[in-house]
């Protein structure tokens, strides 16, 4: 059992600074992921880590030994390594690769006894390579010979591994196979594991901490849940992202979204009138275009409300699983009273939102323009006994724009203010557009 | 199959054993045949008798009347020196070329391609030109003068090429061939400015391969190789871990930056011991060592001790053509080892392309 620190560690290349005050500790049985955008510091910390870039300042210690204080075959017999780049110069035998792990454990002549060879076929065994074993290093695809690589580091049989973005070359199942196989090494051997990993969800899926590097300083660190949020993300990667906690896996699914395009003009307000999901997407592009989006009614919980949050729409909301009320109806009117627009997804219609129609013909009486994205047969989605049926036939009479996909939309509305207002008079269309 | 892969490997020692064993009967009936060949026709029988007789314990059992003094003196003095300097040098070339090649992890890396055979003959060179005579405490200044230029040469270019504490190929490679250009300018140079009375012996000396290696010479560059194949064999498994790259060696629990130093070192002595005695001799470092790993396989331990064998039969194979070659006027060997050995090369690069044998 062996307990890796490292003790406000600093990098320096020529005067810019790397890495500063890096401090961290693994224990045996932790998995902790390193965390952080390109040229944040990870590659060099993982570098300083596995004795290969002393740092300038701090120290790195291994059960209390400093590492570059001891000799490096005494580190191996301790800490193995995967890295990113797994070439090899010469054209070795998978054999040959992986009984290299066994170096730090041989004497200066000794030659590798059927013992070592044992320990190499059980560690290609565990990697899925034990097939590829007589084959030249070279023949091998990247995923290959990545699990060729790992299985090397686990024929030193280290107490700590380290490693480098260890699945950038892999498919998804062995992705999986891999991070299985090192999690269970974890927990069961209670081998201290340093990963530096670029997918969020694998993160968030086998670590139970991590470390987010900005900058070449610690942003965060701590246990998964409290470090991979959304705020974090955000400020760490410059990207929003939904977090959720995903039922089957139990563990935080992270969906990145598009980096946001810096909308050059303010567009005109729209109204959404969404739910379950239907409104999500559309909110996204609509925000990324610059417009100003607001929604309502929905159902704190539902997915599009999530969005809501997510994006910092305002909304109109109601508890959880019920109906609206007067006074959430009244306030989603005045919103939308104040959008130029309403747009309607193909939201289902059951008691508890069926309101949401009325507010949309309110809004079409009183000459605000409304797009009905009608993606889905009202009668399929009407669970009113055919109310929301008869209101959506009303709104057609009454004006509202039908489109069939939520694409059309804003190709329609991109056009400025004043256009959009000459194209719903051209539409037809009674009503004026409001200032956004 | 691949449990069959597990039996080859407990059973490798035996079989490396079993290569070197045949290598050095291989070995052995090419210095006898090629004993054989020159211009006065001897007969084995007498080769055989000459050569026990040398044998303090055979002696006894040996007619002295089987050979006559003269074939005794053409075969101990003038054939023997020869071969066994072929031996040697083959030997240390291409002992160098793998350390420079495992080093670099490069196949074009040899003592050439980093400048240090330039550096070993401009050093042997201005021995010659101004030294012609000296000794330094007791050793003969050719040698040593080649050694001290040439370890200067490796220690310059790898400076030059160092960025920060590493050394990537790419500039070592680029700064070892700036600096063999530069060093050949300057023995041009050398052999304008050399007086007429020593640009014979330069001329000589860089045109003439192991013609006329005498026992001294021999005996004052054997110690340098001997100990250089012995110490690169030290390293052998080192090796093999930094061909997987210099930061896998480190994990592995090389020293890396020590490893490597030590390792340029000892080719420099190697190739200025073999430069020193025989000028410049091509192909032996860059080839041998690359033609043995496509035959035997890439693995170090096997590789240094083989491609020792490989490049000392085949410079003393290259020898005794160039004296059958052209009858009494003897080609320089460095003439045949590259019309020798280019082809072979391309062929086995060309037939071999996929392979891998352990």
């Amino acid at each position: 059992m062996v307990t890796l620190n490292v003790n406000g560690v600093e990098c320096r290349y020529g005067s810019a600074k790397i890495l500063s005050d890096i401090n961290l500790e693994v224990k045996p049985g932790d998995f902790v992921g390193i965390l952080g955008p390109n040229g944040s510091g990870k590659s060099t910390l993982l570098k300083s880590i596995s004795r290969v870039l002393k740092p300038h300042g701090g120290s790195i210690l291994i059960d209390k030994d400093d590492i570059y204080a001891l000799k490096p075959i005494d580190v191996a017999k301790k800490m193995a390594v995967v890295p990113q780049d797994s070439a090899v110069g010469f054209n070795f035998s998978v054999m040959d690769v992986v009984l290299m792990g066994r170096n730090p454990h041989l004497g200066a002549f000794q030659m590798e006894s059927p013992k070592d060879v044992e320990v190499a076929r059980k560690a290609m065994e565990l990697t899925n390579t034990w097939h590829l074993a007589g084959r030249s290093i070279h023949e091998l695809s990247g995923g290959e010979r990545q699990r060729v690589i790992i299985a090397r580091a686990l024929a030193q049989e280290p107490k700590i591994l380290l490693l480098d973005e260890p699945m950038s070359h892999l498919d998804i199942i062995n992705q999986l196979e891999v991070m299985d196989l090192v999690k269970s090494l974890c927990i069961q051997s209670g081998l201290a594991v340093l990963a530096v990993i670029h997918d969020l969800n694998m993160a968030a899926r086998y670590c139970n901490a991590v470390l987010m590097l900005k900058n070449g300083t610690i942003f965060a660190a701590g246990e998964v849940e409290k470090i991979l949020t959304s705020e974090n993300i955000r400020s760490v990667f410059s990207v929003d992202a939904l977090v959720r906690k995903n039922l089957v896996t139990n563990s935080l699914n992270i969906i990145p979204l598009s980096p946001k395009k810096a909308s050059t003009e303010k567009k005109c307000a729209i109204h959404l009138i969404c739910g379950a999901g239907t409104g999500t997407m559309l909110m996204k592009t609509l925000v990324d275009e610059g417009y100003s989006v607001t929604a309502g009614v929905l159902n704190q919980l539902d997915s599009d409300y999530e969005a809501c949050e997510m994006l910092k729409i305002p909304v109109v909301s109601e508890a959880p699983f019920s109906a609206i009320n007067d006074e959430t109806y009244l306030a989603n009117l005045e919103m939308i009273c104040n959008a130029s627009m309403v747009v309607l997804t193909s939201v289902p219609f059951g008691l508890g939102n069926l309101r949401n129609l009325d507010a949309t013909k309110e809004a079409l009486q009183r000459g605000i323009p409304v797009y009905v994205i009608d993606e889905v047969p009202i009668e399929s989605r009407d669970f009113t006994g055919g109310r929301a049926t008869a209101l959506m036939r009303d709104l057609k009479v009454g004006g509202a724009v039908f489109v069939k996909h939520p694409s059309d939309l804003p190709s329609l509305l991109n056009v400025s203010k004043d256009k959009l207002a000459g194209l719903l008079e051209h539409t037809a269309l009674t009503g004026h557009v409001k200032d956004g | 199959m691949t449990g069959t892969v597990e039996t080859t490997y407990k059973k490798r020692s035996k079989r490396w054993k079993l290569t070197l064993t045949t290598l050095v009967i291989a070995l052995f009936v090419t210095v006898i045949l090629s004993l054989n060949i020159g211009y006065a026709p001897i007969s084995f029988s007498e080769i055989l008798a000459v050569l026990g007789n040398q044998i303090p314990v055979l002696n006894g059992g040996i007619d002295p009347n089987s050979f006559t003094t003269i074939n005794q003196a053409i075969i101990i003095d003038i054939r023997l020196p020869r071969i066994l300097a072929g031996v040697i040098i083959g030997a240390g070339l291409a002992a160098a070329g793998v350390l420079y090649q495992g080093v670099f992890k490069n196949p074009m890396a040899d003592p050439y391609v980093l400048g240090v055979s330039a550096g070993a003959s401009l050093g042997a060179g201005l021995a010659i030109v101004f030294g012609a005579g000296l000794s330094f405490v007791g050793f003969p200044i050719v040698p040593t003068s080649a050694f001290i230029a040439a370890l200067i040469t490796i220690f310059v270019v790898y400076n030059i090429s160092r960025v920060g504490t590493r050394v990537p190929e790419m500039t070592l490679l680029l700064s070892g061939i700036a600096i063999t250009i530069f060093l050949s300018a300057v023995f041009h140079l050398l052999q304008v400015i050399a007086p007429s009375s020593q640009l014979h012996a330069l001329v000589y000396w860089l045109i003439g391969g192991i013609t006329n290696v005498t026992w001294s010479a021999w005996w004052s560059i054997f110690p340098f190789i001997l100990i250089g194949i012995i110490l690169s064999y030290f390293f052998s498994r080192d090796l093999n871990m930094i061909a997987l790259g210099e930061d896998t060696a480190q994990h592995l629990g090389v020293n890396t930056e020590r490893t490597k130093k030590i390792l340029l070192a000892l080719g420099a002595m190697m190739t200025a011991a073999a430069v020193s005695i025989s000028g410049l001799i091509g192909f032996v470092g860059l080839m041998i060592p690359h033609i043995t790993r496509l035959i035997i396989g890439p693995d170090h331990r096997i590789l240094i001790p083989a491609s020792v064998i490989v490049g000392a039969i085949f410079l003393v194979l290259c020898d005794a053509l160039a004296r059958i070659a052209t009858g009494a006027a003897e080609l320089p060997v460095g003439v045949i080892t590259a019309m020798a050995g280019g082809p072979f090369f391309i062929f086995l690069l060309r037939r071999k392309k996929l392979s891998y044998r352990m």
